[in-house]
């Protein structure tokens, strides 16, 4: 069959597949584009002195809550759930038994964890803090409820790490006599930190775009600076909900400049502490 | 005739219900390199495993028999692996160091131990990378990474890491399989050196490599070990035709 004919249709096959790669990649990169460009282009203009750190008053509102607010969400949210994180991650990848049961259950678990849609962690969050706790709305509500959001992706991200250290290392630790805590801790976990950073910076990522947990939780506060973190307030995120439904459009689309260049400015960095970290680490590649 | 320094008998090894070691007998004396030999999933490498234990980190490997070694029974339960890992050390197929520096990779084990001391730390380096034979080559940058060395310096290094917890025996597994004619022929000269101090027990494909370095070889296949006996012996008349059948290249 190796006539001139197959070789045409094969070539013919071989450029459309190649084309359809092409297109596709093609299309969800202008998407992005697109996307990034709408936003600047909008929200750029009114990008302001005083919207980003002025004082927040009807006329001139301000970003200062929102800025306070986001900070302390992201303290709240990873101060507890990246030592939970890391350390389930630890059993599950260095101290379970891979054909337990019960370790099947917990994989099962955190799986489902992660597939739950974020207004459901809100809805958690806010009939336990605010309802039967009676905190009211609170910022460290809302960021222990982010941490339980985050927290299945922190896992999954730290075990991936640490499934990547070469078997060798470990071996090569055992044989010299060191258990498993010093092979865990002072070998496999200091080889996994540039892939547990990134995870980490990552869901900094999560915790900056969440809204929906955040709308039941921390109550929306737009114009007070928080006070502690039991003080109701706001986030960036949520400041885009509030201002383009009522009536502050174009700060709206400023606000979504800020949190964009935010969370791009984290990918960066996530790039950078992987690269600097893993540097005269390479591991035999 | 030289010390008895390990003992085993009767070792039986399964992984789930697979055996992959059937009735092992064999003695290793002081001051002697054994080599193991035979073909790829023979045994010779889990047999190597289970002098230090290494079997225990894989999950469903259940063994039987006696390991004595220094009159102790090492599968005994009650026997503390860790010990009895730093007192036989191990060297390893592929060259792994530590993604660290040279120094901190020979450290480690000193630092394992309860060694905290600068000049102390020092002296242990210097003494191992010298029994090593690489402390010349790498003198000046100990603390640079150890991944920037090439991959005979690398295993060398390795050498010298399993050194620096002081084993009494070394046990290696083909450890030139990676690495270059000239980086193997230094690696051989070490164990020449070396066993000068402590048994040695490699583990090698090589046959030719088993001629030059070991004062005794057993041959492995199947689970089984068919024939032990001195280097010389074993290749010129050999007792078993399957080992004959081996060591002339009919299969393997």
């Amino acid at each position: 069959m190796l006539n001139e004919v197959s070789f045409r249709r094969r070539r013919g096959v071989y450029y459309s597949f190649r084309g359809g790669a092409y297109l596709g990649m093609g299309l969800s990169l202008l998407a992005l584009i697109g996307l990034v460009v709408y936003i600047l282009a909008k929200g750029l203009p009114y990008l302001s002195w005083d919207l980003l750190f002025g004082e927040y008053t009807a006329k001139s509102v301000s970003l200062v809550p929102s800025f306070v607010g986001t900070l302390y969400l992201i303290l709240i949210s990873l101060g507890i759930a990246a030592p939970i994180g890391i350390f389930a991650a630890v059993f599950l990848s260095e101290y379970a038994v891979s054909t337990s049961k019960v370790v099947g259950v917990i994989r099962v678990a955190i799986e489902t964890l992660s597939g739950i849609p974020s207004i459901v962690y809100g809805l958690f969050g806010y009939l336990l803090f605010v309802f039967y706790l009676g905190c009211g709305y609170s910022l460290l509500g809302g960021g222990i409820t982010l941490a339980l959001m985050v927290l299945p992706t922190i896992i999954r991200g730290v075990e991936e790490s640490l499934h990547s250290v070469p078997k060798a290392l470990r071996e090569a630790s055992f044989a010299l006599g060191a258990g498993k805590s010093s092979t865990t801790f002072k070998i496999v976990l200091p080889c996994a930190a540039p892939g547990i950073l990134t995870s980490l910076i990552l869901s900094i990522g999560r915790v900056l775009s969440e809204s929906a947990v955040l709308l039941v939780t921390i109550g929306m506060v737009v114009n007070k600076t928080p006070a502690t973190p039991l003080s109701p307030g706001t986030s960036l995120a949520l400041d885009i909900y509030y201002f383009s439904s009522y009536g502050y459009r174009e700060e709206a689309a400023a606000t979504a400049v800020v949190l964009l260049l935010l969370v791009l400015f984290l990918d960066g960095m996530a790039l950078l502490v992987t690269k600097l970290l893993s540097k005269g680490k390479g591991y035999g590649k | 005739m030289a010390n008895k320094i390990i003992s085993v008998s009767h070792l039986n090894l399964f992984y789930g219900k697979q055996q992959a070691l059937k009735d092992i007998n064999i003695d290793i004396y002081d001051k002697e390199v054994l080599a193991l030999i035979g073909p790829s999933g023979c045994g010779k490498s889990t047999f190597l495993r289970s002098l230090n234990r290494m079997n225990d980190l894989i999950d469903d490997c259940r063994i039987e028999g006696s390991i004595l070694f220094d009159g102790k029974e090492v599968l005994d339960k009650k026997t503390d692996v860790n010990i009895l890992r730093k007192r036989i050390g191990m060297v390893f197929q592929r060259p792994n160091p530590f993604p660290n520096s040279i120094y901190d990779n020979i450290a480690f084990a000193p630092r394992l131990f309860g060694i905290k001391k600068k000049d102390q730390l020092n002296a242990i380096v210097e003494k191992s990378l010298r029994r090593a034979s690489i402390y010349e080559e790498v003198k000046d940058r100990l603390k640079t990474p150890a991944l920037a060395l090439s991959g005979g310096q690398q295993q060398r290094l390795c050498i010298a890491r399993a050194l620096s917890a002081e084993p009494e025996v070394l046990l290696m597994d083909e450890p030139t399989s990676a690495l270059d004619p000239i980086s193997t022929a230094k690696i051989e000269e070490l164990i020449a050196e070396l066993k000068k101090e402590i048994p040695i027990i490699i583990v090698t494909h090589n046959m030719q490599q088993a001629t030059r370095v070991a004062d005794k070889t057993a041959f492995f296949l199947m689970g089984e070990m068919v024939e032990a006996g001195s280097t010389e012996s074993l290749f010129a008349t050999p007792k078993d035709k399957r080992t004959l059948n081996y060591i002339t290249g009919r299969f393997g």
